[in-house]
């Protein structure tokens, strides 16, 4: 404690640059810092509408692999995986050594052939830094390292016999020759490494083994001496962003620690969206104002620094300061300058992240929820931190202060500079890189290129210095970076390969033309879950045609159900919805359809008062009293989930809404309001939206037939079979709070059925038809089209209006069902297969009941995988996918380019969807997998909901965005890779007039590839235009099934054909 | 009829001790079984467990016993300190509830985690202090000795505090752990403290001797006024402690931080009424000190009130109902201080069942809340009572404040508790130093690191 000069020894000789003022500043100026500083924020909403983005849309601006290491330096998050794991995927066959030099070659083009020492270029350094690993360690750990294991007495596992050999031969050769400097160099480790031989001349008699050991040893203490003869490497330092960051590295008291419990207390309350029973009094006040009044007193048994906390408010209170006077006078008592002020805000904003993007997501972004936040409230918030940040830095100083005895702390400002002095000395040490750590390194990459010792001794100084920076070029950051270019590379040339090997267009175009009978067609959402339905309902009926379309089917609406209390959105978030659709009773089914609701009204209110009263005192007594009833649901539902989930539907099939209902999808004059039941709840916030829905319940024929048309020109839907399937898509299971991100992106994290049985409506409709016929469009009177809703965790599917189907079609719909049942079973067979719970030898009947029990076990943390391992998008016709297995991993968007115009607009409005859809999907899938403790949310053992906004992990944390652990756990983590139908030249000229989806192209956060409509003919974008791909190989995996393809194998599958061509 | 029922007995102690055994020891040798494997052998324990306790139950109802002992002899045994290790159990109308509701919330809970931690790192570590706690909780609850209870109470603690910090990658949890050991000691040194005197004045630490051999809840002590004060009051503050009792509570949010079904069969539901059971095991003892029923009455009421306060203003699931299970706790509490103690058992087991099944639900809060919506047709009402509403805005704003900062209750133990023995062990950490100094001699120059 004593030995170190103290912080004060550093301050006195700076103390003359202490002299200049903090600057002060406008509030403008703070304004601007707050604006700039949101962008950085997480952008999740409450959870209860999950949907999926882009985890660094705020760095978009930027090259992907600038952006990650922004992203690094800003979040501390990591930009890609670990280099262990990427050797992992090497060695298990998902990197290969191929695509590791390509990928090296690529990136170094010029650089490449250019010579570092004794001959070894550029790319053979690189290539072995790569291919092996370079380990390092803290010094001491190092010397344990050399001492006692076989460091310096074998070579590496990796490096081959023949080098090694050549390696001793040369420095054997190298000893004959100059036997008599060697003699006297080596005296010493003759002595050491023979162990006592009796043998006066070292090279004569020595074993093999003493060779090894000897060339080995020789070789590090050249490596020490070449490390010894360059320039310092610093290591990154502990980046210096806040007073808090200074005390922590200096002392090691983390100062946010009590600051954040502070407020994720109060800020939970703050934010309450009617959880807790008793709620922040008058919170419809200003926080600033709200927290003033809460912590301005000072109260018995508060911890110490509160006491310093409620002086700082009284300050402000006597000088009346608002929100923002208050930051500034906070800024400047903290001793800001201007240079660092950006930084700063950045920084204080970003130690709680989840919350103050929540704050500002509440503020800005969430008129729907009950309680959303006032203007204004991120800057209230800031001012707030900054005052718990001031005193509990205070209170840390008084501590540090009684610690190293220097009472000049404890009265000192608390300016950055004075404190980073503090910092300065207690960093020193750990900074460097030390010169044994530089010689392990060079000891490693001498070993696996082969360079002998002699050969090193040669080197002049410049030599080394050259060696060691190319060395440092390739640090841990540039490694991983590569390894990933890699890992993508071996992946995408997979996918495009299979797809090459498709049988071109025009063979396949053929069959088609010669109308053969379509048995039915299936329309589902593009979902990568969608493919292996797709893909086994081609498989079990040939004659089947399937598109994909994004899952609202371009049917915007909000929409109520006859058993919800509120309007939804489904449509993505991009498009707010203008029309209301509700559902309703039939009208022979309305009166008892009302008692069911006034029964659910009774029963909710009392399991209401059941919940809230189980938490009170004296109801909590009754209800414990009689808690031993809770044992039976509780018993049976863990035991026996499936089973007690059937028992439970059973009785509640008393007061469940009746399958007899009505979309009123049709415009209704405004006061002609058909449902009693509908308007109940006016009174409510949601009100303005209850107004707004009057005024525009349902769509006008005209817009039906805009909608119609719309979606089936996306499709390329022209052939139309008797009965056409439409098929939303949605999740649910329990104990998920994050259940809204398994239901369909496209309706905003809704589920899609109600989308999917308007559509069906609208296209059924005469009249539409009708309008539809006169721009050209013929759906012939034969084909009827069938709503439904796929469930992808149960794989159950529903069907809307079926009792509204002519007879003559009744053989059609049940034919279809019950190919559509056959698949269902076949799908949850397939997607079993990952669940390491389900058993490998599933048949697909048991399967399917395995996958129903999922969504029913409270314990399941898994119910389904999501979009996990989601790798490509496909935008084309099926034709060129049909038959091929991509293992649940593709997105696949129909579209037919023979169809489209000269102006591309279909291909254009569907990219303009597509693109940053699946890309945020992708990315938030990759960022929650290469860091998940950052990025994601965390394992979902320990979530606990709060404020019913979110989930903390455990008692009390930040509010966790992004996915979680369990959800990303088989994901690959990769960018999307797009491949679409059409020529390079549409697809340049769709982004040059689409500056957002350029960004997201030209800056490589996706990958892009065209498929010539006509051929077989790959493109692949790079750097502003597309380049020749040429398939690397040409035989492709052919095998009967699906089943055989996946049948008995847990980890990702290559791709295949299916059946005998 | 007896070697049958020591028969029984034995089952339902020795299934778990061999759990333990067989998953601590090939956790130890660094060969941990297969996850199917521990689930199976955990399982198939609890199982026979729960039918052993079921058989003795019959037994006695059949034969019309109350009371069934199994003594196992001393355990250490120093006869010229007087010291022995007692260990004794008992089945009895107290128990053997406690030990039928331990079985079947332990059963349904390992096979709720069995599937919930699937593939988590931790699996094995969880299972392993799994098993801990459940021998921890038979021997406590079982126990016919005050050492025997202590045993089982300290390895009950041991778990649990393991157990919070489950996740030992991130910081929280371990401090939070760390704290909830700290208070737990402070618990356990009461406790022994308390069983220290009753050896010292009974001579031993049967409860059974104690009550002159009368089976629970009949009998009273034969303890003089002023021991039975003493121990009883020693007792209380061990109970307090374990309990989240005033001013402990507030170590059960904390609690919180490991995976769900850990927090909702330990701290929700068992470990959390281990201190109101041992009041319950000793009440006929100090059934006639006044004093002691009227300092238990005015604990548990005031723990009641408090934590009834606390939980109504908290905002997330876990600390709202790990608070309202406090305030039952203070309320079970009460009701031991006056005299209903089946009543409190009935209590204790609806408590516990009805806690662990809204533990193990919380996370499907959003859906549950949207379902009620739903069936009436708009927002929830949150049921802020009408008391509350009347209060005078700035009495509204200090009482919100108490409660939200939950009474500042571990403030108030850092600084009375912490903050006094920190710098006692300070004060003596400097005069070592000092001595040390001057034994060295004249101190070397500043700066000189050696």
């Amino acid at each position: 404690m004593e030995d170190h000069p103290g912080p004060n020894t550093c301050h006195d000789t700076e103390e003359t640059k202490l002299d200049t003022k903090p600057s002060a500043f406008s509030p403008e100026q703070v304004q601007h810092a707050i604006e700039h500083a949101i962008h950085y924020l997480p952008s999740q909403g409450p959870i209860a509408v999950f949907v999926h983005h882009n985890t660094l849309h705020a760095f978009e601006h930027l090259p992907f692999e600038l952006a990650v290491i922004e992203g690094w330096k800003k979040y501390g998050a990591e930009p890609y995986l670990s280099e262990d794991r990427y050797r992992q995927e090497f060695l298990r066959g998902r990197i290969a050594r191929e695509d590791i030099e390509q990928v090296l070659a690529k990136d170094l083009d010029q650089r490449a052939e250019q010579p570092i020492v004794l001959g070894t270029t550029r790319y053979e350094l690189r290539l072995a830094m790569l291919l092996h690993p370079i380990r390092n360690a803290p010094e001491e750990e190092l010397r344990w390292f050399i001492a006692e294991t076989k460091a310096l007495r074998e070579f590496r596992d990796d490096v081959s016999p023949n080098v090694e050999s050549k390696v001793i031969r040369s420095v054997q050769d190298w000893m004959e020759r100059n036997s008599k400097v060697t003699q006297q160099v080596t005296q010493q480790f003759t002595q050491q490494f023979t162990k006592g031989s009796k043998s006066e001349d070292p090279t004569a008699a020595s074993s093999p083994e003493q060779w090894r050991a000897w060339t080995l040893a020789w070789l590090h203490r050249v490596c020490i001496k070449g490390a010894s003869l360059v320039g310092e490497v610093l290591n990154d330092a502990i980046p210096v962003r806040r007073h808090r960051d200074i005390v922590l590295g200096s002392h090691g008291i983390d100062c946010d620690v009590c600051v954040n419990e502070q407020l994720i207390r109060f800020l939970g309350s703050a934010t309450d969206q009617g959880f807790a029973q008793w709620g922040l009094p008058d919170r419809d006040r200003p926080l600033f104002e709200l927290f003033q009044e809460l912590y301005g007193v000072r109260s018995i048994f508060q911890p110490g620094w509160l006491k310093e906390l409620s002086d700082l408010i009284a300050q402000d209170r006597a000088s009346d300061r608002t929100s923002i006077e208050s930051i500034v006078h906070s800024l400047e008592s903290l001793g800001l300058r201007e240079y660092g002020l950006d930084d700063f805000i950045d920084s204080t904003l970003l130690s709680l992240p989840g919350w103050t993007g929540m704050i500002w997501q509440l503020e800005t972004n969430a008129e729907w929820t009950p309680r959303p936040l006032r203007d204004g409230s991120l800057q209230d918030y800031l001012a707030i931190r900054l005052l718990l940040d001031r005193a509990s830095l205070r209170s840390a100083l008084g501590q540090i202060a009684e610690i190293e005895d220097q009472p000049s702390l404890q009265q000192g400002s608390l300016s950055m500079e004075r404190l980073a002095q503090v910092l300065a000395f207690h960093q020193r040490r750990n900074v460097r890189q030390t010169v044994y750590q530089r010689a392990f390194i060079l000891f490693q990459v001498a070993q696996l290129l082969g360079w002998s010792p002699n050969e090193l001794e040669s080197l002049s100084a410049t030599e080394w210095q050259s060696l060691m920076d190319e060395i440092s070029h390739c640090g841990t950051m540039e490694r991983r970076r590569l390894l990933h270019l890699a890992y993508e590379r071996h992946y995408r040339n997979e996918a495009l390969d299979a797809i090459a090997s498709q049988p071109a267009p025009v063979a396949v175009a053929v069959p088609t033309k010669a109308s053969r009978p379509i048995s039915f067609q299936v329309i589902t959402c593009i979902d990568d879950r969608e493919e292996s339905f797709r893909r086994i309902l081609e498989e079990i009926d040939p004659a089947v045609e399937t598109f994909g379309a994004a899952g609202f089917f371009s049917v915007p609406m909000y929409f109520r159900s006859s058993s919800d209390a509120h309007y939804i959105p489904l449509c993505p978030v991009v498009i707010k919805p203008k029309h209301f659709v509700d559902e309703i009773g039939q009208l022979s089914q309305q009166e008892l359809q009302r008692r069911q609701a006034e029964a659910r009204r009774v029963l909710g209110q009392a399991s209401h008062r059941l919940h809230m009263g189980s938490r009170s005192l004296a109801a909590g007594t009754l209800t414990s009293l009689l808690g031993s009833l809770a044992s039976l649901p509780m018993v049976a539902r863990v035991l026996a989930p499936r089973l007690t989930s059937r028992i439970r539907e059973l009785v509640a099939r008393v007061v469940k809404p009746s399958q007899a209902t009505l979309l009123l999808i049709e415009r209704i004059a405004p006061e002609t309001s058909i449902d009693a039941a509908a308007s109940e709840s006016a009174h409510y916030r949601e009100a303005k939206l209850d107004q707004e829905a009057k005024l525009n319940q349902g769509f006008t024929l005209e817009e039906m037939a805009n909608m119609v048309e719309r979606l089936l020109g996306d499709l390329g839907l022209h052939r139309f079979a008797r009965l056409v399937l439409i098929l939303g898509h949605g999740s649910s299971s329990l104990n998920n709070p994050h259940e809204s991100a398994y239901n369909c992106g496209a309706c905003g994290g809704g589920r899609g059925g109600p989308n999917a049985r308007a559509f069906a409506m609208m296209a059924n409709d005469y009249r539409v038809r009708k309008i539809l016929q006169t721009r050209g469009l013929e759906i012939p009177e034969s084909t009827c089209f069938v709503g439904g809703y796929h469930n992808t965790c149960t794989d159950s599917v529903d069907f809307f209006d079926i009792d509204r189907l002519a007879p003559s079609r009744h053989m059609d719909f049940l034919q279809a069902k019950s190919l559509i049942d056959q698949a269902r079973e076949r799908n949850a067979s397939e997607r079993s297969r990952r669940f390491t719970s389900a058993s490998l030898g599933l048949k697909p009947p048991e399967a399917l009941k395995h996958v129903e029990a999922r969504a029913e076990d409270l314990a399941q943390a898994r119910p389904e995988y999501n979009h996990a391992s989601n790798a490509v998008c496909f935008v084309g016709r099926r034709l060129r996918t049909r038959g091929l297995f991509m293992d649940r991993r593709s997105f696949l968007t129909s579209y037919d380019p023979t169809r489209d115009g000269p102006g591309s607009e279909i291909l254009t409005r569907i990219l303009q969807a597509v693109i940053p859809v699946c890309a945020g999907i992708s990315l938030e899938y990759y960022f929650s997998t290469v860091d998940n403790a950052v990025y994601g949310c965390g394992s979902k053992l320990p979530h606990n909901i709060t404020s019913l906004l979110g989930v903390m992990e455990g008692a009390a944390s930040d509010l966790r965005t992004g996915l979680s652990q369990q959800m990303v756990e088989i994901h690959e983590p990769m960018r999307i890779l797009f491949v679409i139908e059409s020529t390079p030249r549409a697809v340049l000229e769709i982004l040059a007039k689409n500056p957002g989806l350029d960004r997201l192209v030209s800056n490589r956060w996706v990958q892009l590839a065209t498929l010539a409509p006509d051929s077989n003919r790959i493109e692949l974008y790079q750097d502003g235009g597309f380049a020749d791909y040429q398939p690397t190989s040409s035989a492709i995996r052919v095998v009967a099934d699906s089943y055989a393809c996946y049948h008995h194998q847990r980890d990702h599958l290559s791709f295949a054909r299916l059946g005998v061509q | 009829m007896s070697s049958v029922l020591n028969c029984l007995a034995a089952i339902v102690l020795g299934c778990p001790i061999l759990t333990l055994l067989i998953l601590g020891l090939s956790g130890l040798i660094q060969r941990p079984l297969p996850e199917q494997l521990v689930d199976r052998l955990t399982k198939f324990h609890v199982a026979m467990g729960l039918v052993a306790t079921l058989g003795i139950l019959g037994i006695m109802i059949g034969t019309n016993h109350s009371m069934e002992v199994l003594d196992l002899g001393n355990f250490v045994e120093i006869g010229q300190e007087h010291f022995h290790f007692h260990l004794e159990f008992i089945f009895d109308r107290l128990s053997i509830p406690m030990v039928l509701m331990t079985f079947v919330l332990v059963g349904v809970i390992g096979s709720f985690a069995n599937i919930y931690l699937q593939g988590d790192a931790g699996y094995y570590r969880f299972f392993v202090c799994f098993s801990m706690f459940l021998v921890g909780l038979l021997f406590a609850f079982l126990a016919g000795t005050i050492e025997t209870l202590f045993l089982g109470w300290e390895l009950v603690g041991l778990s649990s505090a393991l157990l919070i910090a489950y996740f030992h990658e991130r910081t929280s949890p371990v401090e939070n752990g760390l704290r909830v050991w700290g208070i737990y000691r402070v618990a356990d040194a009461a406790f022994l403290m308390a069983a220290l005197m009753m050896h010292h004045w009974t001579d031993q630490g049967e409860f059974l001797r104690m009550v002159n051999d009368q089976p629970w809840p009949q009998g009273t002590s034969h303890l003089d006024p002023l021991a039975s004060l003493s121990v009883g009051l020693l007792l209380l503050i061990a109970a307090a402690g374990k309990s989240g009792l005033v001013p402990f509570s507030g170590w059960l949010p904390r609690a919180m931080e490991g995976p769900t079904p850990s927090s909702a069969v330990f701290y929700g539901a068992l470990s959390i009424h281990l201190g109101a059971y041992l009041l319950l095991r000793l009440a006929p003892i100090f059934a006639d000190s006044l004093v002691i029923r009227v300092l238990m009455f005015g604990l548990g009421a005031l723990t009641a009130i408090y934590a009834a306060m606390t939980a109504r203003v908290q905002t997330d699931i876990k600390s709202a109902l790990a608070f309202s299970s406090v305030c039952q706790v203070g309320i079970i509490v009460m009701e031991i201080a006056l005299g209903f103690w089946y009543l409190a058992l009935v209590h204790i087991i609806g408590h516990a069942f009805l806690r662990s099944l809204q533990l193990l639900r919380a996370p499907t809060l959003l859906r549950d809340y949207r379902t009620l919506e739903n069936a009436i047709g708009g927002r929830l009402a949150n049921g802020q009572p009408a008391w509350i509403a009347r209060m005078a805005n700035h009495r509204q704003i200090q009482w919100y404040r108490f409660a939200l900062e939950r009474g500042y209750m571990d403030s108030m133990i850092d600084q009375a508790l912490l903050k006094p023995f920190r710098k006692l062990f300070k004060a003596f950490e400097r005069m070592e130093n000092d001595w040390l100094r001057w034994f060295e001699g004249p101190s070397r120059p500043r700066g000189q690191d050696p």
